[in-house]
């Protein structure tokens, strides 16, 4: 780039005749300008491109663990989902009437056999 | 300064640019022909294609209590090698479990390098290994069918094999509803087999299997159990079944069969126990069957109840002398009689005033000889020979039950006709499934009207005399009416011959009388006090009765 301008300021010196030392000194410093501010330009692109490579990374890992969080509460929900139904099953054996009987028969306790009813009709009709 | 020669650089360049090329084609054929299995090797290393398997649907009695439902138990595995002390692990898993250590350590001591050691254990078995925290054991959950309620219900409940399939019952009849849709998961995992959150990831969710709710009231059908064991222990009976239905709708309260089992635990039942006698086993329904010849015989107005005749003892049809149970002559005797003495005279008397045609279409009419259409698995049809194959006396042995066959199911279905007022209703036992679209209930089927409700009234009228006055006294509960029908009949061998001294004792009753909210069949087969088999019969007949009456709040419709 610099050589570039270097060319320019000859061609421009030998078509005058004379070239004014001002002007040239100009001209270079705003060529190392430009040269700077590419470079900042560069340097600012390179750590954008880094700044969002460690975000995406960063974010990516974020999730990642979030998944295996999603994981591990998934596994806890089909756990005590799976503690509920066994509950259910406990308590079911527990409310079979088989079973009442069963126990009832072991406390020595005995199947009534007539169990006397009242017709609420004659009740009502004393009333 | 020496120089390197150029023929040697154009070499040097030459191998370089040969290598590059060899390099460059390389690659190229794995981005292009070899891309996509360099993917298929690259993606199986880390996806994982599972079938989330769909849960069976629970089965509940009318009530909601669960009568089946599928459990994830933990099921023990071992992976030998890793094992430090397989000798102690095995004497602490035998404790545990409850088995001889000797098996355990010969199957670590195999050159299996995965085994289980015991399939679906009870949670608190699970806990206890756990807790021992053994190096080379681990558990995986795997799904059970679980019956609470153990035998009761077996019957109609049927089971599910290790292959998750439905046999018998319900299980079997409905088993593509109650086992739903299986599911597809594919996704990444990472070397410890955890889902990657990022990544691939297609998921079809399972469609889990229907809920039933059945018709089955666990009460009834435990009382109806409790009565059938009992009897089947007093009389040394070789098999017996209890069918209580509601006649209203033809919906199934409770079906015992006997001998029975425990649906978890098939592999240990008998297998002539997992015949559902109530609806796949026919026998010649005897006397019981006197109340469809009479039925269809005052429905025609070929008699009356207070008709009458001469009985001798015996009848004459087709040239073959047919008599009553120990030849008792009765004299002058009405139709009502005939069912309260339970005489084979009478009964081929009517049936042959009703003649063989009409016999054979009221049967039909009752829905003998063909399948009654309960949505439970394995049903028989039973046998009503077409009238081609009749001979004369043919007449009148089947107007006393003798001759054809039928199931328990189909003689207290046909009961059920004479309780409502005269409709024949296909029985069954799914009140409602309940699937991911909503709730969706059975309504009940009127297959045909038999009876006028005038006969059917007639009927019940003279089946309570049967029972206050006859021979079915045994069969009265207290404060209660009930009408019905003792019946006892022969075994036919397979010779074509009766089995001497061997016979099925049933009763079939309904209750209140007036208006029977239920309808309850017993029947015994060979049970030990032969003739009088009939009285245990209706024993058990009244030992569920009175359960059911308490149970269902029925208010008494007589003095006690």
């Amino acid at each position: 780039m610099r050589t570039a301008h270097a060319q320019k300021a000859r061609r421009t010196v030998s078509r005058a005749g004379v070239a004014s030392p001002g002007r040239h000194a100009q001209r270079a410093v705003r060529a190392a300008s430009w040269d700077l501010r590419i470079f900042a330009f560069a340097i600012t692109a390179i750590v954008f491109c880094f700044a969002l490579a460690l975000v995406y990374v960063s974010q990516t890992t974020a999730l990642s663990v979030a998944g295996y969080d999603a994981q591990k509460l998934a596994a806890q929900r089909d756990e005590v989902r799976r503690q509920n139904s066994l509950l259910e099953v406990q308590s079911a054996r527990l409310d079979s009437p088989a079973r009442i009987a069963a126990d009832a028969t072991r406390l020595g306790m005995v199947r009534a056999r007539f169990v006397p009813v009242i017709p609420a009709q004659p009740l009502i009709a004393k009333r | 300064m020496q120089t390197v020669r150029p023929r040697r650089l154009r070499l040097l360049f030459a191998l370089f640019a040969v290598a590059s090329l060899v390099l460059a084609g390389r690659l190229a054929y794995w981005q292009t022909f070899g891309r996509s299995e360099l993917l298929a090797r690259a993606t199986d290393q880390v996806r994982s294609d599972l079938v989330v398997a769909a849960t069976r649907g629970v089965i509940r009695d009318r009530n909601g209590a669960i009568l089946a439902t599928t459990v994830e138990l933990r099921s023990l595995y071992a992976i030998p090698k890793r094992i430090p002390d397989r000798t102690l692990a095995a004497r602490q898993l035998g404790v545990l479990l409850g088995r001889d250590p000797g098996p355990i350590l010969a199957a670590f001591d195999s050159d299996r390098e995965w085994m289980y050691v015991q399939r679906w254990l009870p949670e608190e078995t699970a806990r206890a290994i756990d807790a021992l925290g053994i190096p080379g054991l681990g558990f995986l959950n795997e799904p059970k069918r679980l019956y609470p309620n153990d035998s009761i219900g077996a019957a109609v409940l049927g089971f599910v094999n290790d292959n998750g399939n439905g046999i018998n019952g319900i299980e079997g009849f409905y088993d593509a509803i109650l086992r739903g849709t299986d599911g597809r998961l594919v996704v990444e995992r990472d070397p410890a087999n955890r889902d990657l959150a990022v990544g691939l990831r297609e998921a079809v969710a399972p469609r889990n299997g229907a809920d039933l709710t059945l018709t089955i009231d666990l009460v009834a059908q435990t009382a109806a159990e409790r009565e059938l064991t009992s009897a089947m222990k007093k009389e040394h009976a070789s098999s017996g079944s209890i069918i209580v239905l509601d006649p209203t709708d033809g919906s199934v309260r409770a079906i015992a069969s006997a001998p029975t089992y425990d649906p978890s635990a098939v592999r240990l039942a008998d297998p002539e126990s997992l015949r559902d006698r109530a609806i796949a086993w026919p026998y010649e329904p005897g006397s019981t069957l006197k109340a469809m010849t009479i039925a269809a015989a005052i429905n025609e107005h070929l008699v009356r109840p207070g008709d009458s005749y001469n009985d001798v003892g015996y009848a004459i049809v087709g040239g073959r002398k047919l008599n009553n149970a120990l030849g008792k002559a009765y004299g002058p005797t009405t139709v009502t009689q005939i069912l309260e003495r339970s005489l084979n005279a009478g009964a081929a008397w009517v049936g042959q005033k009703l003649g063989a045609q009409r016999l054979v279409d009221y049967f039909s009419l009752f829905g003998f000889g063909r399948p009654t259409g309960i949505d439970l698995a394995g049903e028989v049809s039973g046998t009503v020979r077409p009238l081609a194959e009749w001979y004369p006396v043919d007449v009148g042995t089947a107007s006393f039950g003798q001759g054809m066959s039928v199931t328990p199911l189909q003689l207290a279905v046909a009961y059920g006709a004479l309780a409502n007022g005269g409709t024949l209703y296909r029985p069954y036992v799914v009140a409602a499934r309940r699937d991911a679209d909503g709730e969706h209930r059975t309504a009940p089927v009127a297959v045909t009207h038999v009876v006028t409700p005038d006969t059917a009234a007639t009927l019940r009228g003279m089946l309570l005399t049967t029972v206050d006055n006859g021979i079915a006294h045994n069969a009265a509960i207290p404060g209660f009416s009930v009408a019905g029908k003792t019946g006892t009949s022969q075994i036919a061998s397979p010779d074509g011959s009766y089995v001497e001294d061997l016979y099925v004792s049933s009763f079939a009753g309904m209750f209140p009388a007036d208006d029977p909210k239920y309808v309850v069949l017993v029947v015994l087969e060979k049970p030990d006090s032969r003739l009088l088999g009939t009285l245990t019969a209706t024993d058990v007949f009244k030992g569920v009765a009175q359960d059911i009456l308490r149970y269902a709040r029925i208010q008494p419709d007589r003095r006690p």
